[in-house]
């Protein structure tokens, strides 16, 4: 009853106040909770007054009821709203039925994903396979090339060495038998012949089994290299360095290794001996001039493009060490090395039978080095430079010795001063730090000799 | 090994011959991308297993695949294959925890 007078009371303001179904809004919920008899059946028919222009757009004139929840969802059974649906299977069953039964179908991990989704996967999947055919395919290239070179110069290397292809493992020196250390490196240790103690040939050719570096060559050319490297018998031989490089790389090597940056100055016209693209580096021009007679200048004339370097030396060590103390000293042995490009491309591509000249001419150059005698100038200036690099390195060995001794005293001092620190008993502490004072201060005075005067 | 006589043109000498010794510094042609591409595999597979990203995994197959082609023939077979091993556990990984196709980055 007292919510019907709140209904009249607010029923009276309704038509001058705007906002009239906003308020109704209110009085709606007001409704609910001042229903004092409590009674709210099971489906609540509520009353709403509407306001007088809201009930002109519903249409009806008497008060509009709350439809029951079944009427309302009406229009979702309507048949040609929706295909397919049956009219006869019950939308809801009542509230006392058992719950309908979940039944999931069984859905396949990859209902959503096909296998031809997967394209990036398949690209990789393509792009390992052409990876591993690349591999096979740059391997037995190379293992070709390299047995190629080696029947073709086995004659000419059984003819200057006793001994051609030993590997070392076994006991007794096999011969013909070519080292694989990459898939693009292969060695042939030669030895047994007269001034040399062994020569070893490492074919370094191109990596043609990685994709990678295939692809990398379109950038940056390179090309398959021979390394020749004669370990020249220490004792025969005259004390000289001599090397012709390639311009490319003859600076750098005049940096990078150690005789030759202290023992050679770079010179970059040799009028009529060597073609433009090769400079020499020199230390005695006697040792040049006997080392390069008519055979040599035809051949580097000849084979100019096919030469990297030639180095002959009796001090070589290898390059520089990039951190001295980090690799050890290769003690300085004599040495002839010779590296040979083979072009890679154009007419003479993986003709391995382009270098047999220049073998040629290592074995020429081999014989005549015994033969070649420096005047006594040459000789003396040889012997000088070669006494003021082993002072060079004496200071430096004797520089790092004093640097290490340095190092050491300052750690046991620093340790002695920790162990004093450490010390809980005060009065040790103390005694200990009397005894280390008395040692600086016995250190810090002049020495003086006590001579003993046996008074006869 | 020919005993060849000691004849005056002849340079061979078969007393004097020496055995092979391998260079101590690893030789000319001593090679660093086989030990990068074997870490770089390792740090990929690694983060493929933990991340379950696939990409991760590929990568680290590829560079399992470049380390092998660049290593040393005398190189022990266990470290190259433990190197695949881990790449494709990474994959497989990162496929089982999501099934979906990779997406390429650029999409």
């Amino acid at each position: 009853s007292a919510a019907l007078a709140a209904n009249q009371y607010h029923q009276a303001d309704i038509e001058d106040n705007e906002f009239a179904e906003f308020e109704d809004f209110d009085d709606e919920g007001e409704v609910i909770e001042d229903d004092s008899d409590g009674s709210i059946e099971d489906q609540p028919k509520v009353k709403v007054m509407m306001a007088p222009e809201a009930e002109e757009a519903t249409g009806s004139s008497d008060d509009v009821t709350v439809e029951d929840d079944e009427d309302e969802f009406d229009h979702f059974q309507d048949e040609d709203e929706f295909e397919g649906f049956d009219k006869e299977r019950p939308l809801r069953s009542k509230a006392g039925d058992k719950p309908q039964e979940l039944k999931i179908t069984p859905v396949p991990l990859h209902l959503r994903t096909k296998w031809d989704n997967f394209h990036l996967e398949m690209l990789l999947l393509a792009g390992v396979a052409v990876y591993v055919l690349n591999f096979l395919a740059g391997k037995s290239k190379n293992s070709r090339l390299a047995q190629n070179w080696f029947t073709h110069h086995k004659a000419l290397l059984e003819s200057q060495f006793a001994l051609v292809g030993d590997d070392g493992t076994s006991t007794e020196p096999q011969s013909g038998v070519l080292m694989k250390d990459y898939e693009n490196a292969y060695s042939l240790w030669c030895s047994g012949r007269v001034c040399c103690d062994g020569m070893l040939v490492t074919l370094k050719l191109l990596k043609r089994q990685d994709l990678v570096s295939t692809i990398s060559r379109f950038f940056k050319p390179a090309s398959d290299q021979i390394i020749i490297k004669v370990d020249l018998a220490v004792d025969e031989l005259e004390k000289f360095v001599f090397c012709v490089a390639n311009k490319k790389v003859a600076s750098k090597m005049q940096k990078d290794l150690v005789d030759l940056s202290s023992f050679t100055e770079l010179k970059k016209v040799v009028a009529d001996k060597l073609p433009p693209s090769l400079h020499l580096l020199n230390e005695v021009t006697e040792a040049s001039s006997t080392v390069m007679d008519s055979k040599f200048v035809q051949t580097m004339a000849k084979y100019e493009s096919l030469i990297e370097y030639i180095h002959i030396s009796d001090q070589y060590s290898g390059a520089k060490p990039t951190d001295d103390s980090q690799e050890a000293k290769i003690e300085p042995s004599p040495a002839l090395l010779a590296c040979f490009n083979l072009p890679s491309k154009g007419p003479g591509a993986g003709d391995m039978t382009l270098v047999e000249p220049l073998m040629k001419l290592i074995f020429h150059i081999l014989n005549r080095l015994p033969h070649i005698h420096l005047s006594r100038e040459a000789r003396e200036k040889t012997r000088k430079n070669r006494s003021r690099m082993q002072e060079l390195v004496q200071k430096a060995a004797h520089t790092q010795r004093a640097e290490a001794a340095q190092i050491r005293k300052e750690e046991r001092k620093r340790a002695e001063k920790d162990r004093i620190m450490a010390e809980t008993d005060p009065e040790k502490q103390r005694r200990l730090e009397e005894k280390s004072n008395k040692k600086d201060a016995r250190k810090k005075q002049p020495k003086m000799k006590t001579m003993k005067v046996k008074m006869s | 090994m020919k005993m060849a006589p000691n004849s005056t043109d002849d340079p061979r000498r078969p007393i004097k011959v020496h055995r092979f010794k391998a260079p101590a510094g690893g030789g000319p042609a001593e090679d660093i991308t086989h030990e990068y591409m074997n870490l770089l595999g390792m740090i990929f597979s690694m983060c493929g297993l933990m991340m379950k990203m696939k990409w991760c995994g590929w990568s680290a197959l590829f560079c399992a695949f470049i380390s092998f082609s660049n290593s040393r023939s005398s190189e022990d077979p266990k470290q190259i294959l433990s190197a695949f091993m881990l790449s494709f556990s990474a994959i497989v990984m990162a496929y089982l925890h999501n099934p979906q196709p990779m997406s390429p980055p650029w999409s």
